[in-house]
């Protein structure tokens, strides 16, 4: 059986993580200070003591990643280790605080833990769902694979096109300088692909065609030029060319299902790195109020 | 007009030649169709792709004749207006538009794009595929915000510790000040100087020390000498050990029973024997007896209440003679007034800070009834209370100017003192005088000794003849006023409670010597201690103080 992040080592730092929120919890029902539980008593400082630890070494995960030649123990391991005793910090932190909250330092230090932490989740999530959908969604191929094979496509179908009309070469044409796979952050969140969206709409035009002979035109919108000129195109043919204009449809919507298929890979890769670019900044950025609210504690002791 | 179409060959190794043309007409048609004037063999163009009109001065118009659109310096367009050095690329040939020379109107350079140039402008052009290729990246944000957080949140409001006025300037600013480090508002007595971290924080790195509190709170009471009780907690308690500020509204004050039970529940052997203090740790469970302050006094007469440990048999003496019973009668008292009932409230009156209950007075409680007259044939006339040399003055006074006057209708009396003097008459003789002031003596001699033995002072005091150079002697009267000599007791927060909930038997005390105070036990009725489930949570302080020292105050340990 595959085990996952989740269930690494059977699960062995799910149950250290769990230990230890009992544990606190359980000091934090017993302890009875003097005044208001805070991060200033002995169990605060304690509890302090450990988060700010166990921050540091998380932390270290990002280091321990990138040493390939180590004996430190597996990376899935430390990874399994990373996502509990993380979680675990929330309670630990709130623990520590006494649930005490304000707009200073101290607060802003939780707040970037705690969206260092929720962001580490949809990272587990990701990392947990999208792997497979990739798999699923490349059939086997490889993205550069599926990347040549539309490059070949553009070549044929400029051929076939050119054997058709020259009106329909240019249609080819715009539809390869159309055709962009990738892009800004968004358009990779969202796989957008940019390939031409008229090519379906030519397909189902033609399609309806033969249909309903002799129906009135569909109303048409986007690529209107272009569904008339098919439209024309498909009504003066002869047998041989709308045949090749089949083939050149069919070849055309083959190189769409590729692109969407690249633009899907592209979102799914995206996707699974977009929340590090959340979680490494803040984290460092935590370190610094980590550094900050340790030491401006003891500054005004 | 004249085009001039240059064609650049390569002959491998790096060496060009060059092949001029020569084209006529304004426009110049690029494209697959062997009419066209710049005649590309490339199925990426189309029949007739573009065209290039020269407008002179180097001026040109690239159009493009499909909907593919044609590349211009790099974009993708449909017309443009363009100068000299423009380049179109289409497919693999690329298009210079050049400044016309000589004979020429207008001139373009021809030249192929290599395969890896066409590679490498196609990866140029292709949008980034991963995250790593965008704008957005780990490593600058990552330390812009470290070194921001720690700069804004560290190192000026730290700043502002060793730079004076600085933490003004910044609170005034939006840059964050040392408030950015407060952890919670400070107690409302101490929010005039909050902004003012220094006020208290004196040093960087060392927790409160003790003077920054006792330079305001001077004065206050220590509660045990540590040189004299060795108990660590005590010689190494801090101000801030019980008192934290920054909780906000609640406040400073620690109200945990454990703050006093930790060390008084075993405080004899915690001191070696230095403290013979009961063993107390919960006032529900463990707490003593109450030790309450009798009337007593001193040799010369001082009032020195005594400490007694309280039972149901203790007797007060206050000197005083009174009957709750009779006073309290359900169906009233007959008074100078009219019939009347009295309460307890009658006579006992809370002080103004409600705590105690203001001394009985005579004047106000008990003269309506007990009056001081001392002449039936002058029914106006009282001695003062409780002064005995004047009551023996007023009575001399009084009787003197009776006999003189004359006119006293007493038949005991001398025929000159009951002879009333008329205007005119001749004065009283030598011998007369003598006989009335004699008279005069003897009949406030009489009058006080019916007073203090008879009818009115001995109701209430005990009284000694006068004996040898002494006068009336009227013992000492004196309730001890505050009666748990240790602790706090406020009759206004107990309000809704009725007297006799507390004062049981009052009604039917017959001595003024019952102690109508009561013990513990009445108070554990509804009190308890800290862990209290049904009754009312009591910690220590609810009673005690823990700043009580009669000697020791905290500015000068050990000084008076």
């Amino acid at each position: 059986m595959h085990d996952s992040i989740l269930t690494y080592a059977k699960s062995r730092y799910l149950w250290i993580s769990i230990v230890l929120c009992v544990v606190s919890i359980a000091l934090y029902v017993w302890h009875d200070p003097a005044v208001a539980p805070n991060g200033g008593t002995w169990l605060g400082y304690t509890l302090g003591t450990i988060a700010a630890l166990l921050i540091v070494w998380l932390m270290l995960f990002g280091i321990r990643k990138r040493s390939y030649a180590t004996n430190m123990g597996t990376t899935r391991g430390w990874l399994s280790a990373h996502i509990y005793l993380g979680t675990s910090l929330i309670l630990i932190t709130l623990l520590h605080c006494g649930f005490q909250f304000g707009w200073n330092l101290h607060t802003f230090a939780l707040v970037l833990m705690l969206i260092v932490i929720f962001s580490g989740f949809f990272g587990v999530y990701a990392y947990l769902r999208y792997p497979t959908l990739m798999t699923r969604n490349r059939e086997s191929a490889t993205r550069d694979a599926m990347l040549e094979e539309i490059g070949e496509i553009d070549q044929n179908a400029l051929n076939l096109a050119d054997g058709i009309a020259p009106e329909i070469h240019a249609v080819v044409l715009r539809s390869i300088e159309n055709t962009k796979l990738g892009g800004g952050v968004m358009t990779q969140l969202r796989a957008r692909d940019g390939s031409d969206i008229a090519i379906a709409k030519i397909r189902s035009a033609m399609e309806q065609r033969e249909t309903q002979l002799g129906a009135a035109p569909a109303p048409m919108q986007a690529g209107q030029t272009m569904l008339l000129m098919v439209d024309f195109l498909a009504g003066r043919a002869d047998d041989k060319q709308a045949e090749a204009l089949r083939k050149l449809i069919d070849m055309l919507s083959r190189k769409r299902s590729l692109a969407t298929r690249v633009a899907r890979d592209i979102q799914y890769q995206a996707i699974m790195e977009i929340w590090l670019y959340i979680h490494v900044p803040l984290s460092v950025t935590l370190l610094a109020a980590l550094i900050g609210h340790i030491v401006s504690v003891f500054f005004y002791w | 007009m004249r085009w001039l179409i240059r064609r650049v060959l390569k002959k491998g190794k790096g060496s060009i030649s060059y092949e001029d043309d020569i084209h006529f007409g304004e426009i110049l048609t690029i494209g697959r169709a062997a009419d066209q004037a710049i005649f590309l063999p490339d199925l990426r163009a189309a029949l007739n792709h573009a065209s290039v009109t020269a407008l002179g001065n180097g001026q040109y118009r690239v159009e493009s004749l499909i909907v593919a659109g044609i590349r211009v310096n790099g974009e993708l367009t449909y017309t443009k207006a363009v100068g000299t050095g423009a380049v179109i690329e289409l497919g693999s040939t690329r298009l210079t538009l050049l400044d016309a020379r000589g004979e020429f109107d207008a001139a373009v350079e021809v030249s192929t794009i290599d395969k890896s140039e066409q590679a490498a402008i196609r990866s140029s052009r292709s949008k980034p595929t991963s995250l790593d290729q965008t704008w957005i990246a780990k490593r600058w944000p990552s330390w812009t915000g470290f070194i921001l957080v720690l700069a804004l949140g560290l190192i000026l409001p730290a700043s502002t510790h060793v730079i004076p006025g600085f933490n003004t300037v910044l609170r005034y600013s939006p840059l964050p000040s040392t408030s950015f480090w407060n952890p919670g508002e400070v107690d409302a007595a101490h929010r005039f100087f909050a902004t003012d971290c220094k006020r208290c924080h004196q040093h960087a790195f060392l927790m409160v020390r003790d003077n920054a509190c006792t330079s305001c709170h001077v004065k206050t009471k220590a509660h045990a000498d540590p040189a004299r009780f060795n108990i660590p907690e005590l010689g190494d308690a801090r101000c801030g050990t019980c008192h934290q500020d920054h909780n906000g509204e609640r406040g400073m004050v620690s109200r945990k029973q454990s703050l006093c039970s930790d060390c008084h529940s075993d405080l004899k052997s915690r001191t070696a024997g230095a403290s013979q203090i009961a063993d107390i740790s919960d006032f529900g469970k463990a707490h003593p007896e109450f030790h309450i302050n009798l009337p007593g006094w001193a040799a010369n007469g001082e009032f020195m209440p005594k400490s007694m440990t309280w039972t149901a048999s203790l007797k007060e003496n206050s000197g005083l003679k009174f009957n709750h019973e009779k006073h309290l009668k359900a169906d009233g008292l007959n008074t100078p007034n009219g019939r009347k009932t009295l309460t307890c409230a009658n006579c006992h009156l809370p002080d103004a800070a409600g705590a105690a209950m203001q001394p009985i007075a005579f004047e106000s409680m008990c003269h309506e009834c007990h009056q001081l007259g001392f002449d039936t044939l002058a029914p106006g006339r009282e001695v003062p209370h409780a002064d005995v040399a004047a009551v023996t003055y007023t009575l001399d006074e009084f009787y003197a100017r009776r006999g003189l006057e004359g006119g006293y209708a007493d038949a005991r009396a001398p025929t000159i003192v009951q002879e009333r003097r008329r205007p005119g008459s001749p004065p009283m003789s030598r011998q007369e005088q003598v006989e009335a002031l004699s008279w005069a003596r003897d009949r406030a001699r009489e009058a006080a000794r019916t007073l203090f033995t008879g009818k009115a002072c001995v109701t209430c005091h005990s009284i000694s003849p006068p004996s040898g150079e002494s006068d009336w002697n009227v013992a000492p009267v004196r309730v001890s006023g505050i009666w748990y000599a240790d602790a706090r007791f406020s009759h206004a927060r107990h309000e809704t409670m009725k007297c006799a909930d507390c004062h049981a038997g009052a009604e039917r005390s017959q001595a003024s010597n019952d102690l109508l105070i009561p013990g513990i036990d009445n108070c554990r009725q509804c009190h308890a201690g800290a862990h209290a489930s049904d009754k009312v949570a009591s910690t220590c302080i609810a009673c005690h103080a823990y700043h009580q020292s009669k000697t020791l105050t905290l500015d000068k340990p050990g000084a008076n």
